[in-house]
């Protein structure tokens, strides 16, 4: 029986994570704030993880939470990290 | 499973098609009988695809799909080994049993089937295949129904399939077959475009939204308030992203105002929130899974509400014009009376406001305002979005008689709900309370803009109700006329 489906095959595709860094020594890594209550203070704590494992580590913070990152918030952490941790929290 | 081989010629994907002879012309095949809508059998070939190829048996896939679908899924999966397409009525999954995908079985020329796996199974599949399996979890899952089970002898049973797609809330749905599609798109152009819809971006193709209006049991005359508040839900300012992904029970909540409420028959009277009428119950649901389907907010996946409520399967009225004293939604918020709209508004959960006793405008408003003190969180003043009420006909006559503006109304459940930031200083509460002196007072809205009244519901009976902010969203109130003809 043939159905229309209401699904855009595109989204039914899982997205494959990135490969994960063995090493972060010199790494460039971006903490994007996402402004829920107290994620600064996850991303304090994983601060301090990552610099005592050599990374380099830049602070960013989305506008609000509830909405996607800009596209300019986006290039900002392509342009100032090898990699970005997003803190959730509340 | 043991017995004989059936013999079978099926067309490849890549190829000429291909008989069980030649497969197994040079030792065992390990065939996989697996669909595209089942998620085991996309987890099996996904795992099978990470194979080297040096393993003891031929594999090749069995796909119960159409050569183009087979193809996309050998896509999706990755799989290099041989994909045949098998079509209805299924014949060679009938002839070896396969009642459930992915099933794999192992033949060997002279000596039949010698082994089996039935759903997703690591351990059988590496003995079936004399090879070890990268490591990865789940070992194990469950399979889904071979595409012929879903033909019992009275036919097809498309509830059952309807559901084993995923393409529901739960409850089961309309399949929207092309015929209903094509009724309910009534000549609108299938492949345009309403844009993507959040959280994962699938288009709103009207073709996909008729599919979802089907599916929620619309028919085709409600599609015209359906298609009005699914442009109202992707607006980027009324944030259906964040309504869709947030851990609130949150939803959209559409207000129907002007001549089609009649036409579709849609509630605002006795009931208006509750169940028993079609175009109420459908036409919000329709949206839903819009957002659910087309958009990917899976309750549990993208959708992490913590609790959820039962109103997110889709909440729709009509508001009752003929009992309030006052303009209408839709002419309070620009539009000619003469004009349908459809009205969203980001709430929650609504509560229900009994005033039986209430003899002044002011008794009245304050029962009202101190009702929704907590909302969001006791403690949390102020609040910073919408909160919709639903005015009993009672309570609006109460105001109306009064000569009471829908100004004054708000204003006076504004002021009515006051407390000072000292007493509101403990659990959750506002950066406002927190740096405020004690004796501060705080209002539950920042302002009476945020209070915004609708009249609907049955002609006795003194409960309002309140529908709370979707709190920290800024989602904006979206109103959209329906275009749409007698």
């Amino acid at each position: 029986m043939d159905y229309v489906s209401p699904i855009d095959d595109r989204t039914a595709e899982p997205v494959a994570f990135a490969e994960r860094e063995a090493d972060l020594a010199g790494r460039r890594v971006v903490l994007l704030d996402i402004t829920k209550n107290r994620g600064s203070e996850l991303l304090d704590r994983i601060e301090h993880h990552l610099r005592l494992r050599g990374a380099e580590t830049f602070r960013l913070s989305k506008e609000i939470f509830s909405k996607p990152a800009s596209s300019e918030v986006i290039e900002r952490v392509a342009i100032h990290g090898d990699l970005a941790v997003e803190a959730l929290a509340d | 499973m043991a017995g004989g081989a059936h013999p079978f010629t099926l067309e490849r994907i890549d190829g000429d098609p291909v008989s069980l002879d030649a497969l197994t012309e040079h030792g065992p095949v390990v065939l996989v009988f697996a669909h595209g809508d089942c998620p085991t059998s996309t987890l099996a070939l996904r795992r099978l695809a990470a194979l080297d190829g040096t393993q003891g048996a031929t594999l090749a896939c069995v796909a119960e799909e159409t050569p183009e679908a087979a193809a996309r899924l050998a896509r999706r999966t990755g799989i290099r080994f041989p994909v045949l397409s098998e079509l209805a009525p299924f014949d060679v999954s009938r002839a070896y049993g396969i009642e459930t995908v992915p099933t794999a079985i192992r033949i060997e020329q002279g000596a039949g089937v010698t082994g089996a796996a039935v759903g997703w199974d690591a351990d059988a599949y590496a003995q079936l295949l004399g090879a070890d399996l990268p490591d990865g979890e789940p070992r194990r899952k469950p399979g889904c129904g071979a595409r012929w089970t879903y033909e019992a002898a009275g036919g097809l049973d498309e509830l059952e399939d309807m559901l084993e797609r995923g393409w529901s809330d739960g409850l089961p749905v309309v399949p929207p077959t092309p015929e209903r599609v094509e009724a309910m798109l009534a000549g609108r152009d299938a492949a345009a475009s309403l844009g993507p819809v959040p959280p994962a971006h699938g288009e709103a193709t009207l073709e996909r939204l008729a599919a979802c209006a089907v599916l929620a049991g619309c028919r085709p005359a409600f599609f015209p308030v359906v298609l009005a508040a699914a442009e109202a839900a992707l607006e980027p300012a009324f944030n259906a992203h964040g309504i869709a992904v947030t851990t609130q029970p949150a939803g959209p909540i559409l207000v129907v105002n002007g001549p089609i409420r009649e036409a579709v028959g849609l509630n605002g009277g006795m009931g208006a929130l509750g169940p028993g009428t079609r175009a109420n119950m459908t036409i919000g649901r329709a949206l839903r899974l819009l957002l659910t389907l087309t958009g990917g907010a899976r309750p549990g996946g993208l959708d992490r509400a913590t609790l959820g409520h039962a109103g997110k399967l889709g909440t729709c009225f009509a508001e009752q014009e003929e009992a309030s004293p006052w303009d209408s939604l839709h002419v309070e918020r620009g539009f000619e009376p003469e004009c349908s709209t459809v009205t969203l508004v980001a709430g929650d959960a609504p509560l229900s406001i009994s005033d039986h006793r209430s003899r002044t405008p002011e008794e009245l408003a304050a029962t009202l305002a101190w009702a929704a003190a907590s909302h969001w969180s006791p403690f949390w003043w102020p609040m910073d979005d919408v909160s919709l009420y639903v005015l009993c006909p009672e309570h609006a006559t109460l105001f109306g008689e009064a000569g009471w503006s829908k100004e004054r109304v708000r204003r006076a459940m504004f002021e009515a709900t006051r407390r000072t930031a000292g007493e509101l200083r403990r659990g959750e509460t506002t950066g406002f309370v927190q740096t405020s002196a004690d004796d501060q007072p705080v209002g539950k809205w920042s302002s009476p803009e945020q209070i915004m009244i609708v009249v609907a519901g049955g002609e006795a009976g003194r409960f309002s109700a309140v529908f709370g902010p979707c709190n920290g969203m800024q989602s904006q109130v979206m109103t959209k006329e329906i275009r749409w003809t007698t």
